[in-house]
C-alpha cells in the first residue's frame, strides 16, 4: 500500500497566496469600483448640452426657452439649429432665422447664411457679421440705458412700446433703413431690406432672455420680431470644432505612425520598470516600538513653564531652598533648620561669619524679596553659588 | 514571479524598432520576443519551490552581544538553484547580512550564517525567508517567501556584573574565615575553637572552657538562608528613559547584581514583576539556576503604560511570603505615585518585612541644577532644584517608616544597592 507523503507544514501555493491577497484587498477594490460606477452614472446623468446664453432649450435666466414656448403656443414652428448648415437646411422662404451668438460663426457659415431664404434676425452681431449679412449697418457704441421708447414708425416696435434692456449695442443705420430705440442718436434696432428679404439687427439680446422677457414690452417686441413669419429657425451655433477653421491639423495627425508606436513602446517599458521596482524582496517588517519618554521631561516642562510665565518668585524660592538645604549640614545645624523660619537669623549669621559677605547681603540672598527682573534672578543664582563655594572651602 | 530591470531596459531600447519598421507587426513581434524571454526565464530559473529551510544556532543572547543563527538551505528539487536570499528579521534584531547569494546544487544543502546584534531586550522572531532565483537571460525571476521560524531571546545586558567580584570579596570579608568577627545582633553561632591572643574575650564560651582544659571561644558568622524578595515595578514610571535606557532596564541590572550576590551569600532570592498584575515571577529556584531563571523571566518584560497598583502588589507579596524577608522594591521615587499608592500600605508591609526601595535618579536633573549663566539655564536649575527637593522630601518620609532608600544614577544604582544589602547583612538586620 502506498501512502502519499505529506509535507510537514503545508506551504500556501501561489494561487492560495494570490487568493488571500485578493480577499484582503477586496474591500478596497469594491470601494474603488463603486466610485468609478458613481462617476460614470453622474457623467451619464449630466445634460449633454450645458445651459447657455440665448439657448431656446435652456430654462435658466440667460436662456430663451420662454420665448420659444410662447412662439410655439401661437402656432409658430420653432426649429433649433446648432450649426449654420442645419439652419440653412431648415430655413424656407416663409421663415425667420434668428441668429444668436453670431461671434461663433466662421467665414464659411456667414457665406451659407447669406444664401438662406427668408428673413434674418441678427442678435448683437459684430462688425464682421454685419458686413456679411447687413451691409451698410455698422456698430456705433455701447449703451447702458435701462429702458427705451420706440421713437420710430416700425409697427413691431410701436406695437410693443417701451422696452426694458440691459447693456446693448447701437448701430449706424444706412439710408433707407429704419432705426428704433435710439441710444443718443444711434438706434439699437435696425431693420433694412437686403436683396429682397428683411434683415433685422437687434442690439439688445436681453430682450429675448427668460429673465427679462416679462418686463415692459419686451415680450411683445420679441414676438413681433421673431414671430413675424410662419416659422422660426433658431440658430445657436456650437463652438467651431478643431480643424474646421484654418488648415491647421492636430498634433496626432502630424506625427508619423512609427513615433506613435515608439511612444506606446516606451509606455510599456515604463510599466515594466514599475513592475520591477514594485516587487520587493520580501515584505517590509514592522515591529512595535517601545515608548521613548525622557525621564527628565516633567522637570524640563516645569522649567519651560517657569520661563513662559516669568515665574521669578517661584524660581528664586526653589534656588534658595536648595542652597539652604546644602548649606545647613555644613554649618553644623540640624537638617530641619533649612525649612524653619525661626532659624533664619542663625543661618544668616553663621554663613556671614564663614564668607566674605556681610549679613545684609547673605540675608537678602537666602531670604530676600523676589528678584525684580531677569538680571536679578541670574545674579541671585550666582550669589548663592558663591556662598555655597565659600562655605564649602571655609 | 518577479521582473528585472534588464527587461525594462530591453523594452525601452526596443522602442527604437518601430522607428525603422513603423507597423503594428513589428511592435507585436517585439512584445512576442520579450514575452518569450520572460517565459523562458521562468521555465529555466532554479525551482525555489523545492527549497527547504532549517535553522540552528543561538537561542539566547545578552543585549549588546552578537548571536549567530545559521539558516540551512536544502535543495530538494532536481536542478541547481542560484538565488538571492533575504532572511527577514525585525529591524531591532540587527540581522546581517541583509541579502546573500546562495548556490545550491540539486540534493545538497548550504548554510547561510546570520549575525544578529539586537538593539533591544525581548524576544525576536524570524519573520520570513525570501528567495529570488533569476533565469539565465536575466529578464524574470521566480520568487518565494517561506516561513522558517526561530526565536532569539535577548536577555538583559547585566553590565553591572563587572562589580560582582568586588562585592563578592566584600561578602567574603563578612562570611569568610574571619574568625575574629565582631559578635553582632543578627549573627549566628558557627563553631568553637581554641582561644588565640586577640580574640574578643566576650566570645569565650565558659561552659565549653570548663569542659576542656583550654580556653575556648565561639565563632560567629553572618546569618544564612534569609529570604530576599525583589519586586520590579513595570508600570508607567518604568518607561521613562534615563540617558537612552529605560528605567526598567536599570532596575533589572541592579536586581541581577543583587540576586547574584545574595545567592552566593547563601540567601534565597525570589523575583516578582508587577504593575497591575503579575508580569513575571521566579520563586524557589536553586542557587545555581537563579541567575538564568531571572534573566529568562526578565527578557520579555516591557514597561506598561499604566499606573502601577501598589495595593495589588502588596497583597500579592503578603500572600506569597509568610516569613520575614527583605523586600527590595525597584521603582521610581515619583511623589504622586508613591504617596497615593505605596505610602498608606507601608506600615502593613514593614510590620512583617524589611523594605528597601531602589530608584534610578536622572543625571540630567543634576546637570540642569548646575546650570548657570543665562536665564534659560537658571529657570532650568530652579525646576531641577524643586524636583530634587520633592525627591528628598519623599525619601525622608519613606525613611521615617523604616524603609531603606537607595537613590542613585543609573551606572551607580547596582553597586549602591549591593552595598546597602551588604551593610544590612553585616549589621545582621536581615
Amino acid at each position: 500500500m502506498v501512502t502519499a507523503q505529506q509535507a510537514p507544514a503545508a506551504e500556501p501555493s501561489a494561487a492560495q497566496v494570490a487568493g488571500r491577497r485578493f480577499r484582503a484587498a477586496r474591500g478596497v477594490v469594491l470601494v474603488i469600483a463603486a466610485l468609478i460606477l458613481v462617476a460614470i452614472a453622474l457623467a451619464a446623468l449630466k445634460p449633454a448640452v450645458t445651459p447657455q446664453y440665448l439657448d431656446p432649450e435652456s430654462p435658466s435666466r440667460g436662456g430663451s426657452r420662454a420665448l420659444a414656448e410662447i412662439l410655439r403656443q401661437h402656432g409658430t414652428n420653432v426649429a433649433v439649429a446648432r450649426s449654420a448648415e442645419d439652419a440653412a437646411d431648415r430655413a424656407g422662404a416663409g421663415s425667420v432665422t434668428v441668429v444668436t451668438r453670431p461671434e461663433r460663426l466662421t467665414a464659411g457659415d456667414l457665406e451659407r447664411l447669406r444664401a438662406v431664404p427668408g428673413d434674418l434676425l441678427l442678435v448683437e452681431p459684430s462688425q464682421r457679421v454685419l458686413a456679411a449679412l447687413a451691409p451698410g449697418v455698422e456698430t456705433a457704441e455701447e449703451s447702458f440705458e435701462p429702458a427705451a421708447d420706440p421713437g420710430c414708425g416700425l409697427p413691431a416696435a410701436t406695437a410693443a412700446g417701451r422696452i426694458k434692456l440691459g447693456g446693448s449695442e447701437s448701430y449706424h443705420a444706412p439710408a433707407g433703413a429704419t432705426g428704433c430705440y435710439l441710444a443718443g442718436k444711434y438706434p439699437r434696432l435696425v431693420q433694412l431690406a437686403v436683396g429682397g428679404r428683411t434683415v433685422t439687427v437687434l442690439g439688445a439680446a436681453s430682450v429675448l432672455t427668460n429673465d427679462k422677457l416679462a418686463a415692459e414690452g419686451n415680450a411683445a417686441l420679441a414676438m413681433n420680431l421673431a414671430g413675424a413669419r410662419s416659422a422660426v429657425v433658431w440658430l445657436i451655433p456650437d463652438l467651431p470644432r478643431e480643424g474646421e477653421t484654418a488648415g491647421d491639423q492636430s498634433i496626432g495627425g502630424l506625427l508619423p505612425f512609427g513615433v506613435k508606436l515608439l511612444i506606446l513602446q516606451l509606455l510599456v517599458a515604463v510599466v515594466l520598470v514599475a513592475l520591477w521596482r514594485a516587487r520587493r524582496l520580501g515584505p517590509v517588517v514592522a515591529e512595535a516600538l517601545p515608548v521613548a519618554v525622557r525621564s527628565a521631561e516633567a522637570v524640563e516642562g516645569r522649567a519651560r513653564l517657569y520661563r513662559a510665565h516669568r515665574a521669578r518668585d517661584r524660581a528664586a524660592d526653589a534656588l534658595r531652598t536648595g542652597a539652604r538645604e546644602r548649606l545647613v549640614p555644613r554649618l553644623g545645624l540640624p537638617r530641619g533648620a533649612a525649612q524653619d523660619p525661626a532659624a533664619a537669623r542663625e543661618i544668616v549669621t553663621a554663613v556671614a561669619r564663614r564668607t566674605s559677605y556681610d549679613e545684609a547681603t547673605v540675608g537678602a540672598a537666602l531670604y530676600g524679596p523676589d528678584p525684580a527682573d531677569d538680571a536679578a534672578l541670574v545674579g541671585l543664582s550666582d550669589l548663592l553659588d558663591d556662598l555655597e563655594r565659600q562655605v564649602r572651602q571655609s | 514571479m518577479a521582473l528585472t530591470g534588464r527587461l525594462g531596459l530591453l523594452a525601452a531600447l526596443a522602442a527604437l524598432v518601430p522607428l525603422f519598421f513603423p507597423s503594428w507587426g513589428a511592435l507585436l513581434a517585439v512584445w512576442g520576443v520579450l514575452l518569450l524571454g520572460v517565459l523562458a526565464d521562468l521555465a529555466l530559473a532554479g525551482n525555489v519551490r523545492g527549497l527547504a529551510f532549517h535553522r540552528s544556532g543561538d537561542t539566547n543572547v545578552r543585549l549588546g552581544e552578537s548571536a549567530h543563527v545559521a539558516l540551512t538551505v536544502e535543495n530538494l528539487g532536481k536542478r541547481r538553484v542560484r538565488a538571492r536570499l533575504r532572511d527577514a528579521w525585525p529591524p531591532s534584531a540587527g540581522a546581517a547580512p541583509r541579502v546573500t547569494r546562495v548556490d545550491v546544487p540539486a540534493g545538497e544543502r548550504r548554510r547561510v550564517e546570520m549575525t544578529l546584534t539586537p538593539t533591544r531586550r525581548g524576544d525576536r522572531h524570524a519573520v520570513t525567508v525570501v528567495v529570488r532565483s533569476v533565469g539565465p537571460l536575466g529578464l524574470a525571476a521566480r520568487q518565494l517567501s517561506r516561513k522558517a521560524p526561530w526565536r532569539l531571546r535577548v536577555l538583559p545586558g547585566f553590565p553591572s556584573r563587572r562589580h560582582l567580584p568586588a562585592k563578592l570579596s566584600k561578602l567574603r570579608e563578612l562570611t569568610g574565615n574571619h574568625v575574629s568577627m565582631v559578635r553582632g545582633q543578627g549573627t549566628e553561632f558557627d563553631s568553637l575553637r581554641e582561644y588565640v591572643a586577640g580574640d574578643d574575650v566576650r566570645s569565650i564560651d565558659w561552659r565549653a572552657t570548663a569542659r576542656r582544659a583550654d580556653v575556648v571561644v565561639r565563632t560567629w558568622r553572618p546569618e544564612r538562608d534569609r529570604r530576599l524578595y525583589l519586586v520590579l515595578d513595570t508600570g508607567r514610571t518604568a518607561a521613562g528613559r534615563v540617558g537612552d535606557v529605560p528605567r526598567l532596564d536599570c532596575s533589572m541590572d541592579a536586581a541581577l547584581l543583587l540576586g547574584a550576590l545574595a545567592s552566593r551569600a547563601g540567601d534565597r532570592v525570589d523575583l516578582l514583576a508587577y504593575d497591575r498584575r503579575v508580569r513575571a515571577r521566579v520563586e524557589g529556584t536553586s542557587r545555581t539556576d537563579l541567575l538564568t531563571a531571572m534573566v529568562q523571566a526578565m527578557a520579555p518584560l516591557e514597561p506598561e503604560l499604566i499606573e502601577s497598583d501598589a495595593a495589588g502588589m502588596v497583597s500579592t507579596l503578603m500572600s506569597r511570603v509568610r516569613q520575614r524577608c527583605l523586600v527590595v522594591l525597584l521603582t521610581e521615587l515619583n511623589t504622586a505615585a508613591i504617596e497615593e499608592g505605596l505610602l498608606p500600605l507601608l506600615p502593613q508591609l514593614t510590620a512583617r518585612h524589611l523594605v528597601m526601595i531602589a530608584a534610578v535618579s536622572d543625571p540630567r536633573v543634576s546637570e540642569m541644577a548646575a546650570g548657570r549663566g543665562d536665564l534659560v539655564a537658571v529657570y532650568d536649575a530652579a525646576a531641577a532644584e524643586r524636583a530634587r527637593a520633592e525627591r528628598g522630601r519623599l525619601t525622608a518620609e519613606l525613611r521615617s517608616y523604616g524603609v531603606e532608600v537607595v537613590d542613585a544614577p543609573p551606572d551607580e544604582l547596582a553597586p549602591a544597592l549591593a552595598d546597602a544589602y551588604l551593610a544590612l547583612k553585616a549589621a545582621g538586620r536581615l
